[in-house]
């Protein structure tokens, strides 16, 4: 009953939307908007096929290859310069210039730097989404409890063992939150990195489609990317819920005192 | 009844007791040792003193209340014991050995139970880590965490987290993994402050309990006369800001405490009497003659 019931909840207002898309576009003849039925046919016809391995398992690597780089090289980075004041006043104006330059104007500087290739396209994914993951680390590393560093400290918990068992879980909230951010960024950078100048690709794909005016073709390839958005925010609320079990309890006891 | 006290050739005529220095051991029998501690802060306003020149020492297995006004220093004075902070001037000895840093030999109790347990780990991890920390063998570790979760009466919640539990057994935690550690000094910083009156009471038997069974030194700072000469063989009365010892009380009650008799008692009545007058002398800027200089 309850999963029958949550099943609704997440599948309800789709629906919806869709019945709503379906009712508008009865006995409309737009050229650029296809009705469900057109779309889902043509969604099957173009990509299950070749196009899975040729454009949409390597633009889901290189996603998958860029997001996480950023995230292992922002923790790392993070911990390191919220740990060392000095190191942080010394970095944070230029961190936050970076943060600010927009990693698209990097595509074309990149290409030429590094060719066209997967390495440059995966660091103008790094090049975006690190920032959220590494400024909030250093954040939540700076702002670790006095008292609970003090208990760490009089137990003899240094190094390594303070990293693992201290700064890291302590942050995580954070850490977390700057990952959720990474995530929707990747997805960004991963197309526009495939639009400028590239042979395969989701972005390159729904490009040409739109070059070539074939728009149910691009409906279905934007219909891709949401999925692949949908997909990965489930899995990342799924970890984050595990991970930060103690803090969503905690924070519910807080809230009812 | 104050008079009865200064009288006491125990307490009054005992060295050092009006000197603005508290008791302390010839030969470096001590197992803690505090000399001529000094703390001064360098804030933005200028140097601010928070500790003078404090002197004591504390035998093998004494447990002894330091308690002050409140900007006494305490939490000062406990930082540089704990090797948290660097004193000014003066040195603390562990056993012998000059504190530098945290000491292995010693473990400190927070008044801030829900700042000190870890939240992310559950009751059981809370009390293991400082032993896993170590390499202790795994039997060893389970060993000391099931004795010392029994002894604060904890061994039906070792997979609840710190803050599904209540104030005062938070605070049995930070007790429990104190205790697991085997430390030979526990120090505690006002640790019943922020509990209920009856949580706190059972609290205090409760280390007592552990402290005649472990054979542990004990420095407890409180605020809490009241607490203090409970609990203590002896309590130090700190004085106002610069801070020097202002007394150095023996308590002599019984060994045997409990919450109603002792209280009951009028020997505690006077001692607690005679505490509470240094207390308020401390307040009005009253100073040991010694250390007024």
């Amino acid at each position: 009953m309850r999963i029958a019931k949550s099943f609704l909840y997440v599948l309800g207002l789709p629906a919806l939307l869709v019945l709503i898309w379906w009712l508008s576009t009865l006995g409309a003849t737009s050229f650029f908007v296809p009705t469900p039925g057109t779309l889902a046919s043509t969604f099957a016809k173009t990509w299950f096929g070749d196009r899975i391995f040729t454009d949409v398992l390597p633009s889901i690597l290189r996603l998958l290859a860029g997001v996480s780089a950023a995230i292992i090289l922002g923790i790392l980075a993070g911990l390191l310069i919220g740990s060392i004041p000095w190191l942080r006043a010394l970095t944070e104006p230029v961190l936050e210039f970076f943060r600010a330059v927009p990693p698209p104007v990097l595509v074309p500087v990149l290409m030429l730097l590094m060719g066209i290739s997967d390495s440059m396209k995966v660091v103008v994914i790094i090049s975006g989404c690190i920032w959220p993951v590494l400024l909030n680390t250093i954040e939540g590393v700076r702002a670790i409890d006095g008292v609970l560093s003090d208990s760490a400290h009089t137990y003899g918990i240094g190094g390594w063992a303070r990293v693992r068992y201290l700064v890291l879980p302590s942050a995580g909230p954070q850490i977390l939150a700057g990952v959720r951010q990474c995530l929707s960024i990747g997805l960004i950078l991963m197309v526009i990195s495939e639009m400028f100048a590239s042979s395969s690709g989701l972005g390159f794909t729904i490009v040409q489609f739109q070059r070539s005016f074939a728009v149910p073709e691009m409906w279905s390839g934007i219909v891709i990317l949401g999925l692949i958005g949908v997909a990965m925010s489930f899995i990342f609320q799924f970890t984050e819920r595990r991970i930060l079990r103690w803090y969503y309890g905690l924070r519910e006891v807080e809230n009812a005192v | 009844m104050q008079s009865d006290i200064n009288q006491n050739p125990d307490l009054a005529g005992s060295p050092g007791a009006t000197t603005g220095a508290g008791r302390t051991m010839t030969g470096g029998k001590a197992m803690l040792s505090v000399q001529g501690l000094k703390k001064v802060y360098q804030t933005d306003g200028g140097p601010v003193e928070a500790v003078r020149n404090l002197t004591f020492d504390l035998r093998a297995g004494e447990l002894a209340c330091l308690v002050g006004p409140s900007g006494s220093g305490k939490t000062t004075l406990l930082k540089c014991i704990s090797g948290l902070m660097a004193p000014t001037e003066g040195e603390v000895l562990l056993d012998g050995t000059k504190v530098t840093g945290p000491p292995k030999k010693m473990a400190v109790v927070f008044q801030e139970y829900g700042r000190s347990l870890f939240p992310w780990m559950r009751v059981r991890e809370n009390v293991e880590l400082p032993l896993k920390n170590q390499g202790m063998p795994k039997a060893e570790r389970d060993r000391l965490v099931d004795e010392a979760l029994e002894a604060v009466g904890l061994s039906h919640v070792p997979l609840s987290y710190p803050w599904q539990l209540s104030g005062g057994m938070q605070q049995r935690v930070a007790i429990a993994r104190a205790v697991a550690y085997q430390p030979e000094v526990l120090l505690m910083d006002e640790p019943f402050a922020a509990v209920d009156a009856q949580t706190r009471a059972d609290l205090e038997d409760l280390i007592r309990t552990v402290w005649k069974k472990l054979g542990v030194t004990v420095l407890f700072v409180t605020h809490d006369i009241d607490e203090s000469v409970y609990l203590g063989e002896r309590v130090i009365i700190l004085s106002s800001s610069p801070t020097v010892v202002q007394e150095d009380l023996i308590i002599d009650l019984p060994a045997e405490r409990d919450q109603l008799n002792t209280r009951a008692l009028p020997r505690f009545t006077e001692l607690r009497h005679h505490v509470y007058e240094q207390i308020q002398l401390a307040k009005t800027g009253h100073r040991p003659a010694a250390a007024s200089h």
